[in-house]
């Protein structure tokens, strides 16, 4: 019986492949033909036939290469990412963090109503703040939108939406709680219920509002697509 | 003998459709199609492993290195999850296409 691993290695020579790769490659082609070359056995063939009839399997070495050159590439893998994640993410975090200072320019304007109840919880940092949580309900649509396109599944989308908030997740968790450590002042003016005020408006409500625009979009796009 | 641009199109549904029953490692799952499509469907080297590694990738399917009893490496393809949900539909599509062919050309799903 000829050493298969051997064989296959040098049938491929010149795979460009890593290393790991390219042996991971070999070892299971070499599993197949051997399988292959072992039922012949049984089925009574003669050993050089056998070989012969397990080769048969491999019409062209040179193409069987390139195919396996082509599906192991770690490339298509990398633009994928890319493309799927990276891309929307970026552009859900840039629009997430511009938009906030632009609604408070450009936004709608607070102006006093004549009832006192009108006045009650509408201050103008609340008037932008909410404003800001319905843009993200389409700036979460929007980066589902360009992964869904890429081919992002429901769990890829689910990342990059919460991306944009995780800045703000590491500093309520970690930072803060290490500053309110290292610096007294810090510590006696910041309190429990401001800490998790400042969690639910900074981390909670905006990846509430960017899923809530996101996920819908993902089953509008996957429908669209099929 | 079924055309390659046909059996391209049919490849993923013979793969996830006899991994359905078991784990299976490549040479197992080349053989069990044969065997299944009396021979219609036979794949070389080049067409059958990058399928499972695309299949891979997509996650539908997960291929494990084990060893076999005369002690060669080899890898074993298993269904996931998201494999087994997309099983469905594939076979939907297909049916719906000999569906459409039969009416069409009278050609026979059976």
């Amino acid at each position: 019986m000829p050493d298969w691993c051997e064989l296959v290695r040098q049938r491929l020579a010149g795979i460009r492949l890593d290393p790991d790769d390219a042996a991971q490659v070999i070892d299971e082609l070499a599993s197949h033909l051997e399988e292959s070359y072992q039922n012949f056995r049984r089925e009574g063939v003669a050993e050089q036939a056998a070989v012969g009839r397990a080769l048969e399997e491999v019409d062209n070495w040179q193409q069987l290469r390139s195919a396996m050159e082509l599906a192991r590439k770690k490339e298509i893998d990398v633009n994928k990412r890319v493309t799927q994640f990276w891309l929307p993410a970026v552009v859900t975090l840039f629009l997430a963090n511009t938009l906030l200072p632009v609604i408070q320019a450009f936004g709608p304007r607070w102006t006093p109503s004549p009832t006192p109840a009108g006045l009650i919880g509408w201050s103008p940092g609340a008037m932008v703040y909410v404003a800001w949580l319905v843009s993200l309900l389409f700036v979460g649509a929007l980066g589902a939108y360009v992964s869904r396109r890429a081919g992002g599944s429901m769990r890829v989308e689910f990342m990059l939406l919460v991306f944009p908030v995780l800045p703000y997740l590491t500093f309520f968790l970690i930072g803060l709680p290490l500053h309110m450590i290292l610096d007294e002042r810090i510590a006696r003016n910041v309190t429990v219920p401001a800490l998790l005020i400042g969690l639910a408006a900074w981390v909670i409500l905006p990846g509430s509002a960017l899923l809530s625009g996101g996920l819908p979009m993902h089953y509008f796009a996957s429908r669209r697509q099929s | 003998m079924i055309s390659p641009g046909i059996k391209r199109g049919t490849a993923e549904l013979a793969v996830l459709s006899v991994l359905e029953a078991g784990a299976l490692h490549g040479y197992e799952i080349a053989r069990r199609i044969e065997y299944e499509t009396k021979g219609s469907l036979r794949f070389t080297l080049a067409a059958l492993y990058p399928m499972l590694y695309r299949l891979e990738k997509q996650r539908w399917i997960r291929g494990t290195w084990e060893t076999s009893p005369n002690g060669r490496r080899r890898r074993c393809y298993r269904l996931t999850p998201t494999g087994k949900q997309k099983l469905s539909p594939l076979r939907e599509q297909w049916t719906e296409l000999f569906v459409a062919l039969h009416r069409l050309a009278g050609v026979s799903d059976a």
